[in-house]
């Protein structure tokens, strides 16, 4: 880890120095160990303040949104999952690549800043703690798909059988499933995290803040958040990248990775094999902006 | 809403159809006095591609027992594409519809056709049949 730490730092300062790029996002350290932030280097001095260790988790592909519309040049380091992120952003034509410079880091597994707080401080105090964040342990993608430099070695993907939690709420009734999301989506507070948190939520006005038509009520009760829930997962279809971040930073542990791993199922199912995010094709068009004649169907 | 002065319980059922098909299929059901229950409400739009996931959503939500959505059959949209990309839509969205809980009766697609007047009044026996018989719906809504 340390010496990831050294290399990006040695990367950041030499692409600084020399113009190629004119921001470096990245992680600096906070108060402790678990707090490492996302950082925006703009020069060689600034690089210094760079680090990478097992809580850098965050996925920094989020904050090129920052830059859609700037012509700013940037650095930016990103593991397996972010990577599928920038060819997410690069799928809907968000950023240029030719404004990227991306160091690839091949992922041998974040863990949890909230879990290592937990671990760290107060009563529960077990420091040694080593298990990887839930959404390492489910990773398919470990190393970055598309990077101009790489560091570290291949590892091999985590998931066991990702879509678990899907088939096992399957296989109950649809009154007993109602009543699972009912009580379990209840508890979301609306605070929007999971969606500014998202990668694949690049939309300028979301649906969310749209007033007029105000299409789904900002009240927080139950159905209203089963509205907010039901329509941000439909929108994942097809572009949701299963970097995790959602469940990751929802402050009341609801599994929203639950909805989109069916989505994604689903559309794997009906539509044929489809990542989003895996490979950059110039003009190729995620499942729901595309049709096959031979798509079936159930229409009466 | 009115306060609902009789026992009987009716569905209320939201179809949201194409201009140019379904829409004119209920037009000539009529004119062919093709008789079908009164628990509909037509919702006219132009084309499959309109039919945003959101609109049953809110129907539910506003207090609707069922919702179909329906538009011209493959290969006959007005505009060329729209009903093959409301396909895929329509596709996913009813399979994540029932992994929350609905019951998929509630909400059904079908493609009817601006000559199927007999295949809409049809359409809307069998829809209301099964939403009444599934009896009223909670699911998704509005509590206030
Ligand atoms: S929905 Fe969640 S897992 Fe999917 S891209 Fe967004 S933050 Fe990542
Ligand atoms: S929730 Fe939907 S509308 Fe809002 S930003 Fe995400 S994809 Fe866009
Ligand atoms: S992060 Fe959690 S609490 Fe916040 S809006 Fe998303 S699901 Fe709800």
């Amino acid at each position: 880890m340390n010496d990831f730490t050294q290399q990006i730092q040695d990367i950041a300062s030499r692409l600084l120095d020399n113009g190629q790029v004119d921001v470096f996002i990245a992680w600096h350290k906070g108060q402790q160990d678990f707090q490492v932030q996302p950082y925006f280097a703009r020069s060689a001095d600034e690089a210094q303040n760079i680090i990478f260790n097992d809580y850098s988790i965050h996925n920094l592909s989020n904050s090129l949104l920052k830059f859609r519309d700037s012509k700013e040049k940037i650095g930016i380091v990103v593991k397996g999952c972010d990577s599928r992120g920038i060819i997410r952003l690069l799928e809907d034509n968000q950023i240029q690549r030719e404004r990227l410079y991306i160091v690839g880091i091949c992922c041998p597994g974040m863990k949890d800043p909230l879990q290592a707080m937990r671990d760290e401080l107060g009563f529960n105090h077990k420091p040694e703690s080593t298990e990887l964040a839930a959404k390492c342990n489910d990773c398919i993608q470990p190393n970055p798909v598309i990077y101009d430099e790489l560091l570290g070695t291949e590892q091999s993907p985590r998931v066991q059988d990702r879509f678990a939690r899907v088939k096992e709420i399957e296989a109950m009734s649809a009154d007993e499933r109602y009543q699972f999301f009912e009580e379990t989506i209840s508890r979301c507070i609306r605070c929007y995290a999971c969606r500014e948190v998202c990668v694949a939520c690049d939309c300028r006005t979301c649906i969310f803040d749209e007033m007029r038509p105000q299409w789904v009520g900002r009240e927080n009760n139950t159905t209203d958040n089963l509205m907010y829930h039901i329509v941000k997962a439909s929108h994942m279809a097809g572009r949701c990248i299963e970097c995790g971040e959602c469940e990751r930073v929802c402050p009341v542990n609801i599994p929203l990775m639950l909805l989109n791993q069916k989505v994604i199922k689903d559309v794997n199912e009906l539509f044929g094999p489809y990542e989003a995010g895996m490979q950059y094709v110039e003009g190729q068009k995620p499942p729901f902006s595309m049709y096959e004649e031979s798509d079936p169907d159930d229409f009466l | 809403m009115s306060v609902e002065n009789n026992n009987e319980w009716n569905p209320k059922i939201i179809v949201i159809a194409c201009n140019w098909c379904t829409y004119a299929a209920a037009d000539l059901a009529g004119l062919n006095h093709y008789e079908y229950p009164a628990d509909i409400r037509i919702i006219r739009v132009p084309c499959s591609g309109r039919m945003d996931p959101l609109f049953m959503l809110r129907a539910f939500n506003r207090g609707a027992d069922g919702v179909l959505l329906s538009g011209c059959h493959p290969g006959d949209c007005h505009y060329g594409t729209g009903n093959y990309y409301n396909r895929r839509r329509q596709m996913m969205m009813k399979r994540l519809m029932q992994f929350v809980g609905l019951e998929p009766e509630r909400y059904q697609t079908s493609w009817i056709s601006g000559a199927e007047g007999s295949k809409f009044a049809e359409t809307m026996h069998k829809l209301v049949e099964d939403v009444t018989a599934l009896g009223p719906n909670r699911k998704l809504r509005d509590e206030r």
